[in-house]
């Protein structure tokens, strides 16, 4: 079997005893799923910013299979229990998530671009696209953006989390 | 509708400077706040904080 496991070169770990929290920090785009569904256990303001006794097991892989990205993906402590993983634990290590491979077979989705406005959050884009910002232009094939919508992000045109610090409210 | 040619992304997303941005090609948004999902060909979106008619840009980053 081949081995497609995410690899967490650089990233963080983070245990309960029953299950192990991987956070991958460049992978993140702050789209802000984990904090705003369960700020008890991921709090980008506290250090360690996950708090693995904040919620019951159940909750956090739930919060942690909303991640759109691999920056956060689970795994059970019991080797025994990732054997059989269902398929809608999006985020479990033993899956790819299938918008992040590439797309072959998607005649009807094909240069269609995905656009989401996160609620009091970011614009994350996701396809085939071109990207020009400040004289830059990126081909992008399969790629996923963060960009900021409440003006505050240091790193704009891209979100860094500003809305949060400055209390960003999308009305 | 002819195939297109489409070795080349169709989409264009355009951060423009002291402004919105400008989405063109095929694109479906998705607004989870407001709960809407939508197909357009070409939008501008408020990267300001300040528009009135949010996610969409009104030009009150002018103001």
């Amino acid at each position: 079997m081949e081995s497609q496991n995410k690899t967490f070169s650089g990233g963080r770990k983070y245990s309960n005893g029953e299950i192990t929290v991987y956070w991958k920090p460049d992978a993140c785009v702050h789209a802000s799923y984990c904090y705003r569904e369960l700020i008890e256990v991921f709090d980008p303001g506290r250090r360690p910013w996950v708090d693995m006794s904040g919620a019951d097991t159940d909750r956090i892989i739930e919060v942690v299979n909303m991640c759109p990205t691999e920056a956060l993906a689970w795994k059970w402590n019991d080797e025994n229990r990732n054997k059989n993983i269902s398929i809608d634990q999006t985020n479990h290590i033993n899956f790819r998530r299938p918008e992040l491979i590439i797309t072959e077979e998607q005649p009807v989705q094909e240069n269609t671009v995905s656009v989401k406005i996160m609620i009091d959050g970011p614009i994350v884009i996701k396809g085939d696209f071109t990207f020009k910002y400040s004289g830059n232009n990126k081909e992008l094939k399969a790629g996923i953006i963060s960009l900021c919508r409440c003006g505050a992000s240091y790193h704009l045109p891209f979100c860094d989390g500003a809305h949060r610090k400055v209390g960003f409210e999308d009305k | 509708m002819e195939a297109n040619d489409n070795k080349k992304s169709l989409t264009i997303v355009e951060v423009i400077d002291d402004g919105p941005l400008k989405i063109s090609g095929n694109i479906v948004l998705k607004d989870l706040k407001r709960d809407i999902i939508d197909n357009f060909t070409e939008i501008l979106l408020c990267r300001c904080g300040r528009s009135g008619n949010k996610p969409y840009c009104d030009s009150s980053h002018k103001c």
